[in-house]
């Protein structure tokens, strides 16, 4: 499993933990499902409205819950600040989702009947769990002051901050002019955090996420990033455009790389279609850079100093989305294109004791490759929507020339249905059922043969 | 002064639908509206924000959600046949509702459906005239002093509370009604309705804040009969 | 017997996304322009967005109307504050489509641009199904708006004279704050204490922000409010010295008519007088 954050509970983890994550995750003991989402019945409370007012299907936002959240988390009609609230009005959500999921991985690796490791075996398991627990704590501090602070657990209750960031609204009176300052989720038209899909193989987009087999560096263009975003709209939300200056540390708190920056850019344009609905279009493009080894070490050549991380290497994602909706139905399609530094690609410092020439390994490439996904729902209603998805990624360049062609690229398919038996201001609950399955090319842990990994899951999802 | 105002109005109500009744000759009903308990007191209106309409008084004039009369008699209520009549065109006459003194004059203006209302501002200030009906159409008009007369029609029968929320004390109620057999009471508390052909009748008495009774009566041939009606007073 | 069950099961689940959606009045359509809403469409489209407030039958009862301190519109009664037609009239669709769009300042009801046209003129349509009186009226006659003449000081000072006379400063004070003396006595048609306009806090009123609009807002009434019309009472060329007069008072509103009135030394005076210094309070709420 090459695919980083396949599941929720790798991307929450934090670097300490990962290994024994990963141990859980091929003991088939996957834990959280549920990738921490915005949507909250806090905002419902607030306004009096339904649910279904902003999100299509919770967590998917409605553009009217877009405009919304591009305008601070405020309608705009005077009744914003907290001040028109109760004084006890606190604006808190809390999120979790009990469940009952199945696993399956066709080529885990497994001691033998002999006792002798190194075998791979199927390695199906089932049970009852929950996700992790998400509270969210949202609104604005004063008019044109916003903020949004997340702590988020593993199914465990070890937290971290998922988001903490506030934001200047509307400066100047100008919708154009927003800017924010923490860790907050990029501008991805389609969010991650609202992700409709919950399994441990969906939970998360394979292409915002993906990187090359034998790659180290982590990042995911799905990941919330730490930095300062610009972010402009029109009034009604039809153009919107962001540029966000960020930490080249993947949203890891207390500066642990190095003090390269990144860049992301966002822009799209929405359109109307008769009585077919609102089009979007738009294009991204995240311009990164991280360190290939540290400056100053403390306790032997691997032990870096956090921080001092030189020697950066670039990498870059693109891409284009489209949103097309024919009434009920939309389907959203997304192309990715993605290229990472050699250095990056290899692990191999650019300089630095370990490597003072800063000679690439012998058929060491840039690896570079390309993603697809497509993801469409059918809103039967307020409460009722399916969904699926279909995402695809395929390698055009390896990291190393010796690595057969297709390593690593994967296929996903996701199906699954959300249904919510009441839509209130109060709170919010569906059951969740979902289906999902990946297929990727010659990663098994033994064998290098294509692994299948699937995901079955039933639950309550609901948030208060 | 104000009492006898409101007397003076309520019998001119009662000559001008004694006068729209004549007609051929029929039975009538006849009775008076008491009432048992204690009503509520009326409280005095403070009307020191309005100075050119608190000068007209001498003594500050009270509410009149609920006149009382010699010998427990309850006014302005409105008495009429809720079933059993058919329902009458409206007469030509206008009802005139008059603003004089930030009181409306009669407390109660009752007239028919489509019956022209006309709307008089006699005092020296700028009134709104806002009736509150739940079936009819809602509207809300200004009207300065010296300006024209409003004149209004409603399509439906209702009784419709009528404030000006500029003054917020002004307080009086439109009883749009079917048919011309209808009467509201004054100091005594009697009314009449005569004109009445031969048949079966639902007599209904409205006040205000007691709500309405009804009682069938029978008439036949040129008879009068008698129906009183008792509303319980709420103390508060 | 267990498959009866299931079928039960279906079946209760079919009736509880079925019953919100069930239909009341019958189709109706929507002209704005030369867009054509459809009832049917805005069904689907109420029930997503707008029945938390105005409720399920449109009676302005939502689940959230008990909390809100200006109650939703009961589309039943079909009175709504924005029209361009006369006072106690049914308002056109173009009113009802662009209030959409704009939203009601002061109120909880938000601006609804996010959605498309098509989308505005659906729920308009359906919002019409609410209440018979679309079937038995046809909506007023709008208020013919003439064109605003040249902008002067002494069309801002017959406004005054006009505000004075009209005794508008009842209700909204004689600085424009919304503090007159029957302020405080103000019910709406709900029974609900409700605030006159301040027209120092904002340069948006509850029916936009045009000078065409405040022409309307005075000719026409806010039904439902203690906002009466005037249009029996003001001539159309004193009406515009009246808005003038009004964008005055919004002296926190970088308007034509405010630059005008503070070049002359009456008005400097007036408006420098009554202007609230140095709370730097960041508040955002403007005095």
């Amino acid at each position: 499993m090459d695919v980083r954050g396949g599941s929720g509970v790798n991307r929450i983890a934090k670097r300490p933990v990962k290994t024994l994550f990963y141990v859980a995750a091929v003991l088939g003991i996957f834990l959280s499902t549920c990738s921490p989402a915005n949507a909250l019945p806090a905002f419902a409370r607030k306004y009096g409205m339904p649910c279904s007012s902003c999100h299509e299907a919770w967590p998917k936002l409605s553009p009217f819950g877009q405009q919304f959240k591009d305008n601070g988390y405020q309608m705009g009609n005077d009744r914003d600040a907290p001040i028109f609230q109760q004084p006890a009005y606190w604006p808190v959500t809390f999120r979790i989702t009990p469940i009952w999921h199945r696993e399956s991985n066709d080529k885990t690796q497994v001691d033998g009947s002999n006792g002798v490791g190194g075998n791979e075996a199927t390695v199906t398991t089932h049970g009852f769990d929950w996700s992790g627990l998400d509270f969210h704590t949202a609104g604005t501090l004063a008019n044109n002051y916003s903020f949004y602070v997340l702590p988020s657990s593993d199914n465990t209750a070890a937290f971290h901050f998922e988001s903490v960031w506030a934001r200047i609204d509307n400066i100047g009176g100008s919708s154009w002019i927003n800017v924010k300052l923490g860790k907050f989720e990029l501008d991805n038209l389609l969010s991650e955090k609202r992700i409709l899909t919950l399994t441990n193989v969906s939970g998360v987009y394979t292409n915002y996420h993906f990187q090359p087999v034998g790659e180290a560096y982590k990042f995911g263009i799905g990941d919330n990033q730490v930095g300062v975003e610009w972010m402009g709209h029109s009034k009604n939300d039809r153009t919107r455009i962001s540029a966000s200056l960020l930490s080249s540390s993947d949203g890891q708190p207390s500066v642990p790389n190095s003090r390269a920056y990144n860049g992301y850019f966002a822009a799209s344009q929405a359109f109307e279609v008769g009585s077919l609905g609102l089009q979007r279009v738009g294009g991204f493009a995240y311009i990164g850079q991280a360190p290939t080894y540290f400056q100053f070490t403390n306790g032997g050549p691997t032990a870096g100093l956090p921080g001092t991380g030189i020697g950066n290497k670039g990498f870059q994602r693109y891409g284009l989305i489209g949103m097309w909706y024919v009434k009920k139905f939309d389907i959203t399609t997304i192309f990715f294109h993605s290229h990472d530094s050699a250095y990056l690609g290899t692990n191999t410092p650019s300089g630095g004791p370990l490597n003072p020439t800063g000679a690439l390994p012998t058929g060491a490439q840039a690896p570079t490759w390309n993603g697809g996904l497509f993801e469409s729902h059918y809103n039967f209603n307020p409460q009722l929507i399916l969904i699926n998805r279909y995402e695809l990624v395929r390698m055009s360049q390896q990291a190393l020339s010796t690595n057969p062609g297709n390593l690593g690229n994967a296929d996903v398919l996701t199906f699954g249905a959300r249904y919510y038996p009441f839509i209130s201001s109060r709170a919010g609950f569906a059951y969740h059922g979902e289906y999902a399955i990946i297929w990727q090319k010659g990663v098994s842990p033994v064998t290098a043969t294509n692994q299948t990994t699937s995901s079955l899951l039933f639950g309550f999802d609901f948030a208060f | 002064m104000s009492k006898k105002h409101v007397v003076l109005a309520g019998a001119v109500m009662l000559a001008a639908s004694a006068v729209a009744l004549a007609g051929p000759a029929g039975g009538t009903v006849s009775g008076k509206v008491t009432y048992e308990g204690t009503p509520a007191k009326m409280k005095p209106i403070d009307m020191s924000k309005e100075p050119s309409c608190q000068k007209m008084y001498t003594t500050p004039p009270t509410v009149e959600t609920v006149v009382t009369g010699s010998g427990n008699s309850l006014q302005d209520v409105v008495v009429y046949i809720s079933a059993g009549a058919p329902d009458d065109a409206a007469p030509s006459t206008a009802a005139v509702f008059t603003q004089k003194g930030c009181r409306y004059i009669p407390h109660i203006l009752a007239f028919q459906v489509n019956q022209e209302i006309k709307i008089v501002n006699e005092d020296q200030t700028s009134h709104n005239i806002h009736p509150l009906p739940k079936v009819n159409r809602e509207w809300n008009k200004s009207q300065p002093p010296g300006t024209p007369p409003i004149s209004e029609k409603y399509d439906k029968a209702e009784f419709i509370p009528v404030k000006c929320n500029v003054h917020p004390w002004m307080h009086g109620n439109f009883a749009v009604l079917k048919n011309s057999h209808y009467a509201i009471t004054g100091d005594g508390g009697a009314f009449s309705l005569g004109n009445l052909p031969p048949g079966k009748y639902t007599v209904t008495a409205w006040q205000e804040s007691y709500g309405d009774q009804s009682q069938e009566v029978t008439i036949s041939g040129s008879e009068t009969k008698t129906v009183n009606f008792v509303f319980k007073a709420k103390p508060y | 017997m267990r498959r009866l069950q299931i079928t039960k099961i279906v079946l209760i689940l079919a009736i509880g996304i079925a019953v919100p959606f069930a239909g009341f009045g019958q189709q109706m359509e929507s002209h704005i322009g030369n867009l054509t809403g459809h009832s049917e469409a805005g069904r689907q489209l109420y029930y997503r967005y707008c029945w938390g407030c105005h409720g399920a039958r449109g009676n302005g009862d939502g689940e959230n109307a008990p909390y809100l301190n200006i109650l939703p519109r009961n589309f039943v009664i079909g009175a709504f504050k924005c029209r361009s037609t006369p006072t106690g009239t049914l308002p056109l669709d173009s009113d009802l489509f662009s209030t959409l769009k704009r939203g009601i300042n002061f109120t909880n009801m938000p601006n609804w641009s996010a959605l498309t046209d098509q989308q505005r003129a659906d729920l308009v349509a359906f919002i019409k199904t609410f209440s018979p009186r679309w079937k038995t009226e046809k909506p007023g006659d709008a208020i013919q708006v003439p064109a605003e003449p040249a902008l002067s000081v002494a069309s801002i000072k017959h406004g005054s004279e006009l505000f004075q006379k009209l005794e508008c400063w009842k209700c909204h004070g004689q600085e424009g704050r919304g503090d007159g003396p029957s302020a405080s006595t103000l019910t709406d048609s709900n029974d609900q204490p409700i605030r006159p306009y301040n027209f120092t806090s904002d340069n948006r009123s509850k029916c936009g922000k045009t000078n065409q609009d405040l022409y309307k807002i005075f000719m026409t009434g806010l039904d439902g409010t203690p906002m009466p019309s005037f249009a029996d009472v003001i001539k159309p060329e004193d009406a515009w010295d009246l808005v003038h007069f009004l964008r005055t008072l919004q002296y926190n509103n970088k308007s034509p008519e405010l630059a005008l009135w503070l070049s002359t030394k009456e008005g400097a005076e007036i408006v420098n007088a009554k202007k609230v210094q140095n709370t730097y309070t960041g508040s955002g709420v403007k005095p």
